[in-house]
């Protein structure tokens, strides 16, 4: 908001302003060079994985990389869906085993954020800390045991034993999103419902949960990106590679199918970006509020 | 307004119905899933710990004390992981926050749609999966033909190329630059937020007294974003320690050992020699270190 050219005071010293002025604009071409360097900085690779993604083999592992697609070419996606690997099954259990995660995160961790943010409880205080410790919890601690967990239960290599995993982050950080955004609805207006004779119950339904729905779409886009992220869960619990999720079986085919063939593995990592790219910026507003809760821990 | 003063007149109706018991149980089914899915594997872990288990043997071995942690700490891998993650968790952390920091400085003064558009595209790196910024740069990062190796032989900064994974010593930052690039973004968004909470009332007087920009941010920026700087840092800090993905998919711990951390030397010895004993030692004493950051974090959290 504020501001470098209403820095108005030089201009008002007279004897110093022309130089201060000149000061100023040289530190306002230095600003620019460097915004224009983290530009470069951050979307170069970005540009080069999708330039890649467009070119044919043959030009994608050339001694002498070219800048942009000389025979600009779909092969490479085109080649995704029809080729050896079952592309297709990767995205859908991506989607499916991510979706199924946010959406029990959501529905199981929503009252707990309701309680968390509004009962008055003795453990309340110590129950919201706890679930914010499990959140730091490095999963590959849980690993094995959950891997022999899932094994006893038979979910091993299925899409709900991948849930089950995913859950292990997705809830204790959908509970402190959750809890972030509840505790931003004014009590007055629950209080207004009840007052107009309103069973809590109801309250709870008509009231809270409509005006919390945005918030419940964020927290659930936000588990659905986390999950969308992780590698280390479907890389131990799925064994058939048919029930692999995207980033899993990157890493896995990348020493067979993709050894040599760069433009298939960008098109790849292309396809794998878009969704949580779209998910990001559809959130991207209210994802300062979830940092700033802790919800973010990132594993 | 008539709204409020409804409130006042019913404020006893309010107190009595303030409490509802099974309110309090609403956490219930939260707790219940974590209790089975955290809860159970953590206390499964404490007890692996102490046995010789290997999931390979026909018939698992049995407790063995202190065996597994006394082995632990004269394993001069362990001690090297350990030495990794630190370089790689604090290494990663400074230079991202740091960058972070100085974009969002940079960037502060600036309004309208333009800049608007910028603040958005350096978000980018942010929302890239783990495995697709490994892949990315391990492509970049090719010693013949790759792009990184090109434009600094093209500049002039090397003569030969340089096989940035493949070397033991290069590994280990190009790995770093990898996360750092993807991590940035995080420390950028957050301390633009905080920057932008500062109160106008103290910009603007800071500016009656005529600060120039270099004491503005000094004396008003700076002091304000200490806390957002520490939680966040905190943060990542806790996220890289755990952080599997990227190095997973760009050296698998290599070459030798040298970007081996803790959460890969516990995979490898768990997934790999299935020694499910020993890697849970490990994870014990991880845990532990984890928790010390853990517990700074809330801290750091319920003082703000």
């Amino acid at each position: 908001m504020s501001n470098e050219e209403t820095f108005p005071s030089s201009a008002a010293l007279g004897a110093s302003s022309s130089r201060t002025d000149a000061w100023q604009r040289s530190g306002k071409v230095v600003q620019m060079a460097a915004i224009g360097f983290a530009l470069v900085w951050s979307l170069a690779p970005v540009y080069w994985m999708l330039s890649t993604s467009l070119k044919t083999e043959l030009e994608a592992t050339r001694l002498d990389p070219t800048l942009w697609p000389h025979e600009p070419t779909l092969a490479n996606y085109i080649g995704l869906g029809g080729g050896t690997l079952p592309f297709v099954s990767f995205f859908f259990n991506t989607v499916v085993s991510c979706f199924l995660t946010a959406l029990i995160a959501v529905v199981v961790a929503t009252p707990a954020a309701y309680a968390l943010s509004r009962a008055q409880f003795r453990l309340r205080t110590s129950i919201g800390y706890t679930v914010l410790i499990v959140r730091m919890l490095p999963m590959i601690v849980l690993l094995a045991p959950l891997y022999l967990l899932l094994l006893n239960a038979q979910l091993l290599d299925s899409l709900s034993g991948l849930v089950v995993g995913f859950t292990t982050f997705g809830l204790p950080f959908a509970v402190w999103m959750m809890k972030s955004f509840i505790d931003a609805v004014p009590i007055e207006v629950e209080e207004a419902a009840r007052v107009d004779g309103y069973p809590r119950w109801q309250v709870l339904l008509r009231v809270v949960v409509p005006l919390v729905f945005p918030g419940i779409l964020t927290t659930g886009t936000f588990v659905f990106m986390e999950a969308w992220n992780n590698l280390i869960y479907p890389l131990t619990f799925i064994t058939s590679l048919d029930k692999q999720t995207l980033p899993a079986a990157l890493v896995l085919t990348f020493t067979g199918q993709f050894k040599t063939d760069w433009g298939g593995m960008m098109a790849a990592a292309t396809i794998t970006t878009l969704p949580l790219m779209i998910a990001f910026f559809a959130v991207q507003r209210s994802m300062v509020r979830g940092l700033t809760s802790g919800a973010v821990a990132g594993a | 307004m008539s709204n409020t003063a409804v409130m006042e007149n019913q404020k006893p109706v309010r107190r009595a119905s303030g409490r509802v018991p099974w309110l309090d149980w609403m956490v219930m089914p939260t707790l219940a899933v974590l209790a089975l899915v955290v809860g159970y594997p953590v206390v499964y872990t404490l007890m692996l710990s102490v046995q010789d288990y290997n999931l390979l043997d026909i018939v698992p071995g049995g407790y063995v004390g202190a065996g597994n942690y006394s082995s632990l700490f004269s394993d001069p891998v362990f001690w090297t992981a350990l030495y990794n993650t630190a370089v790689y968790t604090f290494g990663s952390v400074f230079v991202s926050a740091l960058l972070g920091l100085i974009f969002a400085l940079l960037l502060d003064n600036l309004a309208g749609p333009q800049f608007r558009a910028v603040r958005a595209l350096l978000l980018v790196p942010w929302a890239v999966p783990f495995v697709v910024v490994a892949f990315l740069f391990r492509y970049m990062y090719m010693q013949n033909g790759g792009i990184v190796n090109e434009m600094l032989l093209w500049s002039g900064l090397i003569d030969h190329p340089v096989p940035w994974l493949n070397n033991a010593a290069l590994a280990m930052p190009a790995v770093m630059v990898a996360n750092i690039w993807a991590m940035a973004p995080f420390f950028f968004l957050l301390l633009s937020a905080a920057l932008s909470g500062i109160p106008n009332e103290v910009i603007e007087s800071a500016r009656v007294d005529r600060a120039r920009t270099w004491s503005m941010i000094w004396h008003i920026k700076l002091p304000f974003l200490r806390n957002p700087l520490i939680v966040s840092s905190l943060l990542m800090i806790i996220a890289n320690f755990n952080d599997f993905a990227k190095i997973w998919a760009m050296t698998q711990g290599g070459p030798g050992f040298s970007t081996t951390t803790l959460v890969v030397y516990v995979y490898r010895l768990a997934f790999e020699n299935f020694e499910f004993g020993y890697a849970s030692a490990t994870g014990v004493i991880w845990l532990l270190l984890l928790l010390v950051f853990a517990v700074a974090y809330v801290r750091a959290l319920r003082m703000n």
